[in-house]
């Protein structure tokens, strides 16, 4: 384990009028490393990414990044200090073409200077489409374009929400190999998923969660093992 | 590859160019006929009066068609600079364009003062802008303040009278308004305002400040009002609290943007060409048949034309400047 | 004076009440804002004048015939522009739009058929003299107005509690995807409340030159500000809550009148933007303002 980690999460806790959607989760993720977030229903790890990434301010515990903490700051700012995300349900900008979604973020959101958008959308196979307005585009070609614009604001850190719901089995395999390539470049990342097959192939360790906080931590081998786990994930009626 | 990405981004620019040129030619046309018409045609007022719904409509085209605020009480911001005009002019015997700068001051902190109303979504915005607009209405208009304001009575300021200079000026603050939305249509800050209407989130998240972007478009939507109903006092030099703060005003304005295309420079300007046109052609006798009219077209275009008539273009994918 | 002017206030309180209720009731269904309100409400007022300057009619016959009148206009025009407007993407917003262009048909027409001038019905017809309550002196009129407009209030309480169509229309409040999903006729359930809504809005008309003074075409913008005042400070998209809008609103425009008169005015908008800029959540129970 590197000694200092890129994000470190400690005892956050997010409340809903009384519904304590995270109850003191912790967890830590160094650069170049893809940890995965599983859990039931309502685990909490979704709110967990909208913290993290400034949507929600937190009422407990502690968010550090890079060195600082970053609790309640404005998800534009977050942003362009290299934290960025994706949408279970991509949410593009529905009257802008395909390149100017990209370059929206690309402009706001302090990538190097001379980032290439159209190579990126080259990268990520959307150039066929990038004077098109961006609500022609299919629900895949939709998450990919979200993870576009994430991508266009080269973060460190970066969210994934559910990228597998609703791709097909060929889709999936290609996104799991981009983050895979995003992680090999140095990039840490946080994915939430239902499927454990691609949670498998993606992640290197992974935090399983329960009623807002974490209760273990490790490898997707260990955890399966773990009577706990198993327990809670049936009790939760949930078959990854 | 290089050479590819290069040619690409060369393309782009040459793309970008062109628009800019195209938008820019059809704005100057607009002012610079609007200019000579005056000179041809011997009914200023009417033109005057083009003139500001020309403005009016671009005005409410930056806040709604590039943010998707819609404010029903538009004319609280005409009504505001109207009136910075006239308390300059009367109480301290500014001269005019001393009166603009107030009128210009008096909608930006009425703007300030509203920008919470921000936070609302579209249809408690729209409604809280007009009993914002309202408000401010019932305080200038209120009697107890005659003194300063000349309440109901209305305000007279023959000293300033000046017909050429402000219908010039006026001309001045449409082509102003014309090139704000000009860049608007062609730089990556009114890209950011579109992107902000159409998600805000996934906005946040490409780094753009939401807050910072929604008020720049507010303020700049304030002052365009806020300056034509300063050289609208100017123009006229006698009205009344009625006039300045006519809810017909922000009707009107928005009929025309609307029933043109929100979001494009020609859409406005052809709804207010068109529709304002015909108000006057047939003749302002019963006002109330061009109010039904506006009324039955605006239950029409939400109906069947949400997007005005430029989108009868656009959803074929042109692009229409 | 001011216990005077609380009892005052509730008694407007009960017909504002009445104001807000169909427009309330609209958006409870339909998630859309009928713009065009206050002018069903200055039609109803119409009605009245011309039904007694002409026939002599007693309001109270007037507002039966209101009642069943505005019922059938709302029906066709629920049918025109609604589920098509349902279907858009974002129907909340350009409602708003659509009825506020009906609102100035409404308004046009009115003012072309009969011209821009007020009109009023004695007050006599509503009860000589003042009456006391609880030691405040108070026109009759003003007292059968608001025992005319409760009576109104409690009919749709019971028509949403206690009948099978009211109880439908209570599930499409709640959840309008769930309604159709159970294969509730949410179409016709709509439509019904759109009728009643018009008819509410017409017998408050009825009454209105009682409390109002008088009916002008162009009255009903500013009715609308009142009515969604009075909504919003009671709670949106729940009618009974309307009932609590009405009497803060009646008692603070009583205390208004009786303390600053002069500003009245000011109150319908001044309370309007603060209420939805100071408690949205904690009134509405419903989310008003973006992310």
């Amino acid at each position: 384990m590197s000694p200092e980690p890129l994000l470190n999460v400690e005892g956050l806790v997010k409340r809903f009028g009384g519904f304590r959607a995270l109850d003191g989760v912790s967890f830590h993720l160094n650069p170049g490393e893809v940890l995965g977030l599983v859990g039931p229903n309502g685990s909490g790890k979704t709110t967990c990414i909208n913290v993290i990434c400034g949507l929600y301010t937190p009422d407990g515990g502690s968010i550090s990044y890079d060195g600082r903490s970053i609790g309640g700051e404005k998800s534009h700012r977050l942003v362009k200090a290299g934290i960025n995300r994706t949408f279970q349900s991509p949410r593009p900008f529905l009257s802008l073409t395909v390149r100017e979604n990209v370059e929206v973020a690309a402009h706001y959101g302090d990538p190097k200077p001379g980032f290439d958008v159209d190579a990126l959308l080259a990268l990520l196979e959307l150039d066929r489409f990038a004077q098109r307005p961006a609500a022609e585009l299919n629900s895949a070609q939709q998450k990919t374009l979200d993870l576009a614009r994430a991508m266009a604001t080269e973060p460190r850190l970066l969210l994934v929400d559910e990228l597998a719901a609703g791709l097909n089995p060929a889709e999936l395999s290609r996104m799991a190999d981009r983050l895979r390539v995003l992680a090999d470049g140095g990039m840490a990342l946080l994915v939430v998923e239902h499927l454990m097959g691609f949670i498998d192939k993606v992640t290197d360790r992974v935090v399983v969660m329960a009623a807002g906080k974490e209760f273990f931590g490790g490898t997707l081998a260990d955890a399966t093992k773990d009577p706990e786990v198993i327990r809670v994930f049936l009790g939760g009626g949930h078959h990854g | 590859m290089p050479d590819v990405a290069a040619t690409i981004r060369a393309d782009a620019r040459n793309r970008l160019i062109k628009r800019v040129v195209l938008d820019t030619s059809i704005a100057a046309a607009v002012v610079i006929g609007m200019g000579v018409m005056r000179g041809v045609y011997s009914n200023e007022l009417m033109l005057f009066n083009f003139v500001v719904f020309l403005a009016l409509a671009q005005g409410l085209n930056i806040i709604y068609g590039f943010t998707g605020y819609l404010p029903f009480g538009y004319v609280g911001f005409y009504g505001a600079g109207a009136y910075g005009f006239s308390l300059v002019v009367m109480h301290l015997h500014a001269p005019a364009l001393v009166g603009m700068a107030a009128a210009a001051a008096a909608a930006l902190v009425l703007a300030v003062i509203l920008l919470p109303l921000l936070r609302l979504s579209g249809a408690y915005f729209a409604i809280a802008s007009m009993a914002a607009a309202q408000a401010v209405y019932e305080i200038i208009a209120n009697p107890g303040l005659e003194d300063i304001t000349k309440g109901p009575y209305g305000v007279s300021l023959s000293d300033v009278f000046a017909p050429a200079f402000s219908y010039y000026t006026a001309l001045a603050i449409l082509g102003a308004t014309l090139l704000l939305v000009v860049w608007l249509r062609n730089s990556r800050f009114g890209m950011s305002l579109q992107a902000i209407r159409d998600d805000s989130v996934s906005a946040a998240m490409s780094g753009v400040s939401v807050v910072r972007g929604r008020t720049i478009a507010w303020l700049l939507s304030a002052l365009v009002a806020g300056l034509v109903g300063g050289v609208f006092a100017w123009h006229i030099s006698v009205f009344y609290p009625d006039t300045a703060f006519d809810l017909s005003v922000s009707i009107f304005s928005t009929v025309f943007l609307l029933f043109g295309g929100a979001t494009t420079l020609c859409g406005p300007l052809l709804g207010v060409f068109i529709l304002y046109g015909i108000y006057n052609v047939i003749g302002i006798a019963v006002p109330q048949y061009f109010q039904f009219t506006y009324g039955a077209l605006i239950v029409l275009l939400v109906l069947f034309l949400p997007n005005g008539l430029v989108s009868l273009l656009t959803n074929r994918g042109i692009r229409v400047p | 004076m001011l216990t005077g002017a609380i009892i005052a206030g509730i008694v407007f309180g009960l017909y504002y009440t009445l104001v807000g209720l169909g427009l309330n009731l609209v958006f409870g269904v339909m998630r859309i804002v009928n713009l065009a309100h206050g002018d069903f409400l200055m039609l109803g007022g119409i009605a009245a004048w011309w039904l007694f300057s002409s026939f002599g009619l007693h309001p109270l016959v007037s507002a039966a015939l209101v009642i069943v009148v505005f019922v059938l206009v709302g029906l066709p025009i629920y049918y025109l522009v609604v589920p098509r407007l349902l279907r858009s993407r974002d129907s909340e917003m350009l409602s708003l739009i659509l009825f506020f262009g009906l609102s100035q048909m409404i308004e046009a027409v009115t003012t072309i058929g009969l011209g821009a001038t007020e009109r009023s019905l004695p007050p006599r017809l509503l009860g000589v003299g003042p009456m006391v309550l609880l030691g405040t002196r108070l026109p009759k009129a003003w007292i059968f107005s608001a025992v005319a407009s409760a009576v109104a209030v409690l009919l749709v309480y019971l028509y949403l509690y206690r009948t099978r169509l009211g109880t439908l229309t209570r599930a499409v409040m709640v959840s309008r995807d769930e309604a159709l999903a159970t294969g509730i006729d949410v179409n016709f359930v709509s439509a019904v409340a759109f009728g009643i809504s018009i008819a509410l809005a017409g017998v408050a008309g009825v009454f209105a030159p009682f409390i109002l003074g008088s009916i002008t075409p162009n009255m009903g913008v500013a009715i609308n500000i009142t009515a969604f005042a009075v909504i919003v400070v009671g709670t949106l998209g729940n009618p009974l809550g309307t009932l609590l809008g009405g009497i803060i609103y009646g008692v603070s425009l009583m205390l208004m009148q009786t303390y600053l008169s002069s500003w009245a005015n000011l109150l319908p908008n001044l309370l309007l933007i603060a209420v939805l800029l100071i408690r949205p959540e904690g009134i509405f129970g419903r989310k008003v303002r973006r992310a």
